[in-house]
């Protein structure tokens, strides 16, 4: 079967899967507005701390929405596509992945198909901020046009790496079931250390975002030369295989953990 | 007694996890040492008011090891997945009024998270930054107080929250809401006074510096007793409209499953 054939059936499924969603409009609507709301919270955070005491480290409050800005919408793409990858637990300690064994499609197909989550909050809030810190830093005469089409690119490497973290992350729960407090560290710790400059912190801490989980790739080491032009382009096209090597280990991983499952629940 | 084994069963339960529990601690405290990098760099430079640098560390360290008392309780008390399954019809039928089995039942999760969850992550800002305990007994004992209110504050919030699950699936959101104004307006990263002033006083009109600022505040020797008037007054404010709340519950009960 071609690659045509799944990438339809994807998107029949997909379609399917934001038609059962939309039954609830109102707690869609709900849920929509409260995104929005935390997401605003968490920004005010940082932009409060900066406006009052100005740059941290060298970073401008612009420099620092851009960072958050990317991450947000990073974020976003991925757990839209990939909500029950993060999931995953949820299947293990219920025994409901074996549902999904039996199904005639590639079990990660099945698994992303499921509870689509569209994040119109998120988006808006993110694409809102992205804006403003683009607007900020473009009439200071910091960065150009040419950036946007930059931003748009790493937005997309980002969401790569950050699925491939959690897809590895997931995958582990195939050996130790329960993967909420891993993920706590993997994916929500790691993405909120790198809504900020990483120069804030120690070197050892630094190696760990860029080596171990590498989140430091989805917008602080492309944002050096889309925002303040050191070292060079290649910096951002680097990223892309970069990025697509993270994909193939995860892939990898993925597909070797399967091949451990073991069926929980009752 | 029924209420104290309501309690104790919750805290028995959470003893099986507590591996599971000491890795999240890691996580829990590597966010702490974020933020407090966060101060560190932004200290750097200039003075941070009354804290200074260190001052700021030994404040984000107990926010942070407090979050485990009055931030991160069950969402909604369980009363979202009570609906869910149906539980909570059997729950409306028990001889327990329902705020205080919903209650005694947190009390013991509260309690495993201060043991097994605060005082690691505490422990381990000592160390990590030479922080010292307070050197009055009395300076402990209101601390104590205020984060007790606080714990108890957080519970009445999330029991109206698990409330609003009998006319909403999308209940959880509303407890991600409560943590994001947790972060914001309770002085979880920065000092209330800090935030502008239009969102101080919102703030203040809130019961969110009572959850961690005042506790905070009071640990680290800035406030006296009297803060807790506060903290006490919302108590009582929380314990009425939870009764009212019951009230409402018991007129809607309706359940998504079984």
């Amino acid at each position: 079967m071609s690659i045509k054939y799944w990438l339809d059936l994807y998107a029949v499924l997909i379609r399917s899967s934001i038609r059962s969603r939309m039954q609830y409009k109102l707690n869609f609507m709900l849920g929509t507005v409260l995104a929005a709301v935390i997401q605003i919270a968490e920004f005010l955070m940082i932009a409060i701390v900066l406006n009052k005491f100005g740059a941290v480290k060298g970073w401008s409050l612009y420099e620092v929405g851009y960072l958050f800005a990317v991450m947000t919408l990073s974020k976003t793409l991925y757990r839209t596509f990939a909500s029950d990858v993060h999931h995953l637990e949820n299947y293990l300690t219920t025994g409901e992945l074996d549902q999904l064994l039996t199904r005639p499609v590639p079990i990660l197909m099945a698994l992303m198909s499921q509870n689509i989550r569209l994040m119109p909050g998120e988006l808006l809030q993110g694409g809102a901020i992205l804006y403003w810190s683009m607007h900020g830093l473009m009439s200071s005469g910091q960065i150009h046009w040419i950036a946007l089409p930059y931003t748009v690119f790493v937005i997309f490497t980002g969401a790569i790496i950050l699925f491939s973290i959690g897809l590895a992350t997931a995958t582990v729960g195939f050996w130790i079931t329960r993967i909420n407090e891993l993920q706590t560290l993997t994916e929500d710790a790691a993405q909120t250390a790198v809504r900020y400059p990483l120069i804030l912190y120690p070197s050892w801490l630094r190696s760990i975002l860029l080596v171990v989980i590498p989140v430091g790739f989805v917008n602080y080491v492309p944002s050096l030369f889309i925002l303040r032009g050191e070292y060079g382009s290649w910096l951002v096209y680097g990223i892309a295989p970069l990025a697509g090597l993270f994909l193939y280990l995860g892939l990898k991983f993925w597909k070797f953990g399967l091949t451990r499952y073991q069926s929980t629940g009752s | 007694m029924l209420y104290f084994t309501l309690a104790s069963k919750a805290y028995a339960r959470n003893l099986h996890y507590r591996g599971a529990h000491m890795l999240h601690n890691i996580a829990s405290a590597l966010f702490g040492y974020l933020y407090a990098c966060i101060w560190i760099g932004i200290g750097q430079d200039r003075p941070l008011g009354e804290y200074g640098v260190h001052g700021m560390i030994g404040y984000i360290a107990f926010t942070q090891a407090s979050l485990w008392i009055s931030g991160f309780i069950t969402n909604g008390l369980g009363i979202p997945q009570a609906v869910r399954t149906g539980q909570i019809s059997l729950d409306l039928m028990r001889p327990v009024h329902l705020f205080v089995l919903c209650m005694c039942r947190e009390w013991g999760q509260i309690a495993y998270q201060f043991v097994y969850k605060s005082l690691p992550i505490y422990l381990l800002y000592m160390l990590l930054f030479s922080l010292t305990l307070p050197t009055h007994w009395t300076t402990l004992l209101y601390s104590l107080i205020a984060l007790a209110s606080a714990a108890y504050m957080s519970i009445c919030m999330n029991y109206i929250i698990g409330a609003t699950s009998l006319w909403t699936t999308e209940s959880s959101w509303l407890y991600w809401v409560n943590h994001a104004l947790i972060n914001l307006l309770a002085g979880f990263f920065i000092p209330v006074e800090w935030l502008p002033s239009w969102l101080q006083t919102i703030s203040w009109m809130s019961p969110y510096p009572y959850l961690l600022y005042v506790p905070t505040r009071i640990y680290l020797g800035y406030d006296q007793s009297a803060s807790l008037i506060g903290s006490l007054a919302w108590c009582i404010v929380f314990t009425l409209l939870c009764l009212l709340v019951t009230v409402i519950v018991r007129r809607k009960v309706e359940v998504q499953g079984g």
